[in-house]
């Protein structure tokens, strides 16, 4: 990381197979239930448009998938459309990376912004990542999410 | 965070309630479990020593509580002795929160020392607590870990 950007990362290892936490990670139906409603639109090929919405249909992110490897890598070019000082920022980008470990599966998540103390990164998504990513552990481990308080 | 210093965070959200992961946190009997064997020894009072023994038997860092306040906060003085190089970086501190939040605890881990680019945060630490925290999760959750 240099000194003008701004970077989150987070590992989890998650008890499952990566074909199941591809899935999770890209299906609607999976996201909904531990990302607070949430759901993605995209065919998932780099070069596609991407969006993510809220549950009332809202827009809260918006940009383009750069790379798709499944069930291995993949890079979403990634704007907030919802908190202007966000969109401001312009585009992030979140790079997912899934590897067969020990039994498990390790998930390395890095999302980046070419901003110095970019307050998408540090107040945003380090904010929202670790409990979206402890529920998707939590559904895929025991069926349940951990937590459905959002704030 | 200054320039001086060097930081790994993590948070993650489990079920189960402060009391648990505090228990899960300080006895060898839930560490052995999810920590690869390893066990921290100490009295948990502040002031008191602690030291990480090894399944093996060898200590792999030692310190002391700097602050212990059962289920909610634990700072510890930390040396590694596993690689020369992390010992000559001299001790960090590593801060443990726990917050409940209705039917889940909010764990924080910060691990820093006070130096910049340090190998043991980096290298070390950021490699370790991940794969620990996320056993740990999987312990508490489901009663098994979930990377060997």
């Amino acid at each position: 990381m240099t000194k003008n950007q701004t970077q989150f990362v987070y590992v989890s290892y998650i008890r499952t197979t990566p074909d199941k936490l591809w899935a999770a990670l890209t299906q609607p139906e999976f996201t909904r239930q531990y990302w607070f409603g949430v759901s993605m639109k995209s065919d998932w090929k780099a070069g596609s448009s991407w969006e993510m919405m809220y549950d009332d249909g809202r827009v809260m992110d918006a940009g383009e998938i750069v790379e798709a490897d499944p069930p291995r890598r993949m890079v979403i070019k990634w704007r907030n459309e919802w908190k202007p000082e966000f969109k401001a920022e312009g585009y992030s980008r979140c790079t997912m990376e899934l590897e067969q470990v020990d039994g498990a599966v390790k998930l390395s998540l890095t999302h980046v912004m070419d901003v110095a103390d970019s307050k998408f990164i540090t107040e945003g998504v380090s904010n929202g990542w670790p409990k979206i990513l402890s529920n998707l552990k939590s559904f895929l481990e025991t069926g349940a999410i951990a937590t459905a308080n959002k704030s | 965070m200054s320039d001086a210093q060097s930081r790994f965070a993590y948070v993650t959200y489990i079920r189960t309630t402060p009391e648990k992961l505090w228990a899960a946190l300080t006895q060898g009997a839930f560490t052995k479990q999810y920590w690869f064997g390893a066990e921290p020894i100490s009295t948990w009072e502040s002031g008191a020593d602690w030291r990480l023994q090894l399944q093996d038997g060898r200590i792999a860092d030692t310190g002391s509580i700097i602050e212990a306040d059962p289920p909610r906060r634990l700072v510890i003085k930390w040396l590694c002795h596993m690689r020369a190089d992390f010992t000559a970086e001299g001790y960090s501190r590593c801060a443990m929160e726990l917050e409940p939040d209705g039917e889940v605890v909010k764990l924080t881990i910060t691990h820093e020392i006070d130096r910049p680019d340090s190998p043991f945060i980096h290298e070390g630490i950021a490699n370790g607590w991940p794969k620990i925290l996320s056993n740990l999760k999987s312990l508490l959750e489901t009663g098994a870990i979930a990377a060997a």
